[in-house]
């Protein structure tokens, strides 16, 4: 078997439906999903389609933690004892167990929540993060980026399960996020002790990690408004390990992500306007 | 309060109860454990990082969970022989941490091989039903020929890892049982067992000739 498997060749069965970014991004609906004010985007119980976003998003949850156990997976494989130490592929190891279990979990909650695999489509950009060839990388935009944002997505859709009276979404949202807590230690571990001696690769890597959470606050997913369907979970990021400048500048990104986004939004606006006027 | 003697606290008794029977001395040297114990490290690190790496590999759905849950397995096993070492008078574990020679990496690297997500199967029978059925002999032999009171500690990491191994055997197996639903199917995992049970044998077994004890 080769080492570094692309993205590409990321083995599903014929439930899945893959789209790419672009796609999603280029989605020629999104303008005129855009020009519906249906208020704030935070995840309420009372915001209309409560039931079908919070599937969706479960979805989401479902392929992100597949594709977090194969990226975890093939950290333990690709590197050769020098490039990644035994340790950290233990903890790699350890991680493609958890990560497993998120996904056990996230099938049973999709269940209960009323979807079925593959009935939205799986964006593969988490393994692509999960691909790079330096393992200092893969950690800063897996571990410290991804399971960072996951950490988000978790508390956020516990304070869902809470709201909706849903105790099983709570209690499975509550330990899948301890994982997590977990991961990203790790990931802040392993690039402290990797790049002791090497202050540029480090840097490269906070770069890296900063690319993978620009991605991930695009169309304002992430922040700390009522626009943003997800909140910035200050308290267990703090947990993890970050420090309050980083969760600073995490917010100060996901706001200027949200502004671009709402600024596309009325430019699409416009020209759809424009556009019915003229016919 | 006065106190009333219950037992008779200065009478001698013997060290091992009537009921243990645990003897000195055992098969293997402080050297041959660690050696051993090294071999063993090098044969679960080469597994889980493949069955790591296979997780990307493999399209059904419920074989991709249990490998990843299998993945720690191991890599616990290799961090107990890695940890054991020292204690056995090697202090740089890395120098034990070997195969016991060319030919069990060749058949390692066969194990390791298939790659396609149609070949499954292939991944399988070489994990589950010639690899792990051969961690659980080569570890049985030493947990059964090792002193029991001199090499405690391995046995009871030994006993740690058997525990996973026939746990995860039965897994492997019974996903490959219900995978193989065709006769060319029962063909494809007989030619992959036979081939792989071959460059086994050529190697002497995962700690080399004698692994299980000679005749």
């Amino acid at each position: 078997m080769k080492k570094m498997l692309p993205e590409s060749e990321l083995a599903r069965d014929e439930r899945f439906v893959r789209t790419k970014i672009e796609d999603r991004l280029f989605d020629p609906r999104g303008p005129k999903m855009a020009q519906r004010n249906t208020g704030p985007a935070k995840m309420g119980v009372d915001r209309p389609a409560a039931g079908e976003r919070s599937r969706s998003l479960m979805h989401g949850i479902f392929v992100g933690e597949i594709q977090a156990l194969e990226g975890a997976g093939r950290t333990c494989y690709d590197f050769d004892d020098d490039t990644a130490p035994f340790q950290l592929k233990l903890d790699m190891a350890r991680q493609c167990w958890d990560e497993s279990r998120h996904c056990e979990i996230s099938v049973k909650l999709g269940d209960h929540m009323g979807t079925e695999i593959g009935e939205y489509t799986e964006s593969t950009f988490l393994f692509a993060a999960a691909c790079n060839p330096d393992p200092v990388f893969r950690l800063c935009g897996v571990n410290r980026a991804l399971e960072g944002l996951a950490i988000d997505v978790f508390s956020s859709m516990k304070e869902f399960g809470n709201e909706a009276g849903d105790p099983i979404l709570e209690f499975c949202e509550d330990w899948m996020l301890a994982d997590e807590v977990t991961h990203v230690k790790m990931g802040s571990d392993w690039l402290r002790r990797l790049t002791e001696k090497d202050p540029d690769r480090r840097e490269r890597a906070l770069e890296f990690q900063r690319t993978v959470d620009a991605i991930f606050n695009l169309g304002g997913f992430r922040g700390e408004d009522d626009e943003n369907p997800i909140q910035l979970a200050r308290d267990f990021r703090r947990l993890a390990g970050f420090t309050e400048d980083e969760n600073d500048s995490l917010a100060a990104l996901a706001r200027e992500s949200t502004a671009q986004a709402r600024e596309m939004a009325e430019l699409a606006t416009a020209a759809l306007d424009q556009s019915a006027q003229g016919s | 309060m006065t106190e009333t003697p219950v037992s008779e606290a200065g009478k001698p008794r013997a060290p091992f109860a009537p009921w243990d029977r645990r003897e000195l001395p055992g098969l293997f040297q402080v050297e041959e454990s660690a050696r051993r114990v090294g071999n063993y490290k090098w044969a679960e690190m080469r597994l889980f990082e493949v069955l790591g790496g296979w997780v990307a590999t493999v399209p059904e759905l419920d074989v991709k969970l249990v490998l990843g849950r299998h993945t720690y397995h191991h890599a616990w096993h290799a961090e107990l022989w890695h940890k054991r070492l020292p204690e056995l008078r090697e202090m740089n574990p890395d120098r034990l941490t070997v195969p016991p020679n060319d030919e069990f990496v060749a058949f390692m690297d066969a194990i390791r091989e298939p790659e396609a997500p149609e070949h499954t199967i292939e991944k399988l029978v070489g994990v589950y039903r010639v690899l792990i059925p051969r961690f659980i002999a080569v570890y049985t032999y030493h947990l059964n020929g090792t002193s029991t009171i001199t090499d405690a500690p391995t046995i009871r990491s030994l006993k740690f890892a058997l525990q996973d191994e026939f746990d995860d055997w039965r897994d492997g197996e019974m996903l490959l049982q219900s995978l193989i639903d065709t006769p060319e199917k029962v063909d494809r995992a007989g030619a992959r067992q036979v081939a792989l049970e071959k460059l086994y044998l050529a190697s002497g077994g995962i700690a080399g000739p004698g692994s299980l004890g000679e005749y």
